[in-house]
């Protein structure tokens, strides 16, 4: 099915007020949607305060969890389509897998495509992937598979297991403890326009179940790249799930330890130990399946 | 008994030099740290020798407009850049003399055979610039925070008055004098009787220099683009004469104002970078030697109470350099004098070919004369490409070796620096 194209990024306020009200009464299969934008340049301001706010330091290539930032409005208004079989509110980011081709300069003109495939069984419901491809001069530079967890959701008849464990080896002690403040939630939404209102106060949170305002995952993601940033292979994947929520404000310690020629990575609770992110990153060999 | 390792001196090669370019204050680099631009002109540096998770023996820059939390600037941006984390790293400051004091620095420990290889350089901005709170405001959050009962705390809030909230913004002003740095430079300006149009010719001509300079690749090696710049933004390749000569003076007063925005350099935002090392560590890397630093000189003058210009100092170290290398003023093929405002280099030439002053001042018995203007600055200096002020010394230090470098061996250089609180930095390559 030939994409359709958006001509700007839809308001990620209104598709969470619109797909909330559209909640009940979803199911079926996925749609075989595909969303697509062109001729997409980054804005500087927004990608120096994105650094900024996640620990990149501020150069001419885009950060590799930046891209997200471009997708990501066009992967909501997918879910947020009455086409879409899951609700919307409750739906749970359990794990994250970014593919940088080559790094991206900050002034190219980018592609977007994205689309939902994988519906499949989780023991506690049905997970979906939210997919998404970023191509310049007709290239794929950069690619992304967000797997979304619906609790009680039962996905169809024949659906494959549902895969959400990313692996990671010894990790020994800390790197790193990052004093993590009770408005991380909200000043990364400043700059990302994900107001999913579970992270932006513990008011909102609550409203939808939760005990507190928990960060984003995609946040801690991109924190975990900056602390490797000029660590990192120039193409590599990284793999992360989301375990627990981190509850703001916490006190976390990062863990990194050398592996398959990159980086296993754990973001944990520094006084529980409760793990919120495990991840890997591997460089990217000439004919990566992609 | 053991031979002790007694150290004997070698001359510290220069083996090049990176920088990103210079941007006027809130322009393209607006939104970058002093980190940011350092770790880019570092890898810059690191992708142009090969340098990827090598370790060289020191890392030395500075900034001179610093926020609190940067106190460890040179080694944070070591550790966020490409360079092996084990490479050791210091801060330096000593005002618009930052650079070229770092660059000293490094090649004192080559020379001595502390260090084999070094990296020098400096930063700054004056976009993203340190704003402090006043002075009274930061003694009662220091009370508030010793406070130990409620009572306490609400006694020292009470001290608080509206109109402590103000930041404090850093000025281009001298603590002990309360003038700019402008101001300072236009009273040495009426003083030695320094024209408008020898400014504006002084600095129209950098301009088209480097401008020049650009045109036929001289920066190739020695820039990195950075956030969309590919060359400095103050650059104006077609100044003259003619158009300098309508800006209105902005520092002095009366008719005797000549200093303009034309003639002075603007604030700059940038960073800048030079790889020196012993000739064995070039040659065992296979990387080119462009030039040695030979020997290096500071003075002071006391601006506030004795008389002398603030941008003067550079005139006395200038001697004492020549007298131990047993050199002329003339003995040298290029000088770069650093134009911090146009008056400065001519007020700084004018010193050394006035008798009485060199006699009376410089305790000497003649006058060091003139130089030959086609010698000085050849590839443009300040007033064209600007000046982030800890990051003018590496440009000049790069610029140079390249300069002597390309005029084949033998060749001599000269740089002379001024700096705020009444010094100067001066210093001898060769190829």
């Amino acid at each position: 099915m030939a994409p359709t194209e958006l001509e700007r990024p839809p308001s990620m306020a209104a598709l969470f007020a619109r797909a909330a009200l559209t909640a009940r009464g979803r199911g079926g299969d996925l749609p075989d949607t595909h969303l697509a934008r062109t001729g997409v340049t980054v804005d500087g301001g927004n990608l120096a305060g994105y650094a900024r706010i996640c620990g990149f330091p501020l150069t001419d290539s885009l950060p590799p969890t930046y891209p997200h930032l471009l997708t990501f409005p066009l992967q909501m208004a997918l879910m947020g389509d009455r086409s879409f079989p899951l609700a919307l509110p409750g739906l749970v980011h359990v794990r994250n897998r970014i593919d940088v081709v080559r790094p991206i300069g900050a002034t190219e003109s980018l592609d977007l495509e994205v689309w939902a495939e994988r519906f499949a069984t989780h023991r506690s419901g049905a997970t979906v992937d939210l997919c998404a491809s970023v191509s310049a001069g007709g290239a794929e530079v950069w690619r992304a598979r967000s797997t979304y967890l619906a609790r009680g959701a039962t996905a169809p008849e024949g659906a494959p297991e549902s895969d959400v464990t990313v692996a990671v080896g010894d990790l020994g002690r800390a790197a790193a403890v990052w004093r993590v403040p009770d408005d991380a939630g909200w000043r990364y939404a400043t700059v990302s326009g994900d107001v999913n209102p579970i992270h932006l106060s513990g008011l909102t949170a609550k409203a939808f179940g939760f005990k507190r305002a928990i960060a984003h995952g995609m946040w801690v993601k991109a924190r975990v790249l900056a602390a490797l940033v000029n660590r990192l292979p120039e193409a590599f994947t990284v793999d992360v799930g989301f375990r627990k929520p981190l509850f703001l404000p916490s006190t976390v310690t990062l863990a990194t330890a050398q592996a398959g020629g990159g980086w296993d990575v754990a973001v944990r609770n520094a006084r529980s130990g409760t793990e919120h992110v495990v991840g890997t990153v591997r460089a990217r060999g000439r004919g990566s399946p992609s | 008994m053991a031979q002790s390792q007694q150290p004997t001196t070698r001359k510290a090669a220069i083996v090049g030099g990176n920088r990103i370019p210079f941007a006027r204050s809130n322009t393209a680099y607006a939104q970058a740290s002093n980190q940011d631009m350092l770790t880019a002109t570092l890898d810059g540096l690191v992708a142009r020798f090969g340098l990827q998770g090598e370790s060289v023996g020191e890392v030395v820059a500075g900034a001179v407009l610093k926020h609190a939390r940067d106190f460890n600037l040179t080694r944070e941006a070591v550790l966020g850049s490409k360079l092996s984390a084990t490479t050791p790293a210091y801060d330096v400051q000593q005002a618009c003399g930052t650079g070229l004091e770092a660059a000293i620095l490094v090649a004192n420990k080559i020379a001595l055979g502390q260090i084999e290889s070094g990296i020098a350089g400096g930063v700054d901005t004056t976009s993203d610039a340190p704003l402090a709170v006043s002075d009274d405001l930061r003694r009662v959050l220091i009370s508030l925070n010793n406070a130990r009962t409620w009572q306490d705390r609400l006694k020292v809030l009470g001290r608080i008055r509206p109109g402590m909230i103000a930041p404090e913004i850093p000025r281009n002003a001298e603590p002990r004098t309360g003038l700019a740095m402008g101001d300072h430079a236009a009273i040495t300006a009426e003083e030695w009787e320094i024209g408008r149009e020898e400014q504006d010719e002084l600095a129209a001509r950098s301009h088209q220099l480097m401008a020049a300079a650009y045109d036929r690749g001289f920066f190739d090696d020695l820039v990195t683009p950075f956030l969309g710049l590919a060359r400095d933004n103050n650059l104006r390749p077609d100044s003259s004469v003619e158009k300098l000569a309508k800006l209105r003076p902005v520092f002095g007063t009366g008719e005797g104002a000549t200093m303009t925005a034309g003639n002075s350099t603007p604030l700059t935002d940038g960073a800048s970078a030079v790889l020196l090392a012993s000739d064995e560590w070039a040659d065992a890397k296979g990387l080119p030697v462009l030039a040695h630093l030979v020997d290096a000189q500071t003075a002071a003058v006391d601006y506030v109470h004795g008389g002398e210009g603030l941008l003067m100092a550079p005139v006395y170290a200038v001697p004492v350099l020549l007298v131990r290398n047993g050199l002329a003023l003339q003995d040298f093929d290029f000088y770069e004098i650093h134009e911090a405002f146009a008056s400065t280099v001519l007020a700084t030439t004018k010193a050394w070919e006035d008798p009485g002053y060199c006699k009376e001042k410089l305790g000497l018995d003649a006058p060091l004369g003139s130089i030959d203007r086609a010698k000085l600055n050849v590839n443009g200096s300040s007033l064209a490409a600007g000046h982030p002020f800890a990051a003018t010394g590496g440009r000049i230090v790069a610029q140079l070796a390249k300069t002597l470098h390309e005029a084949g061996p033998g060749k001599r250089g000269l740089i002379s620096i001024c700096a705020a609180g009444g010094q100067g930095v001066v210093a001898i390559l060769e190829s």
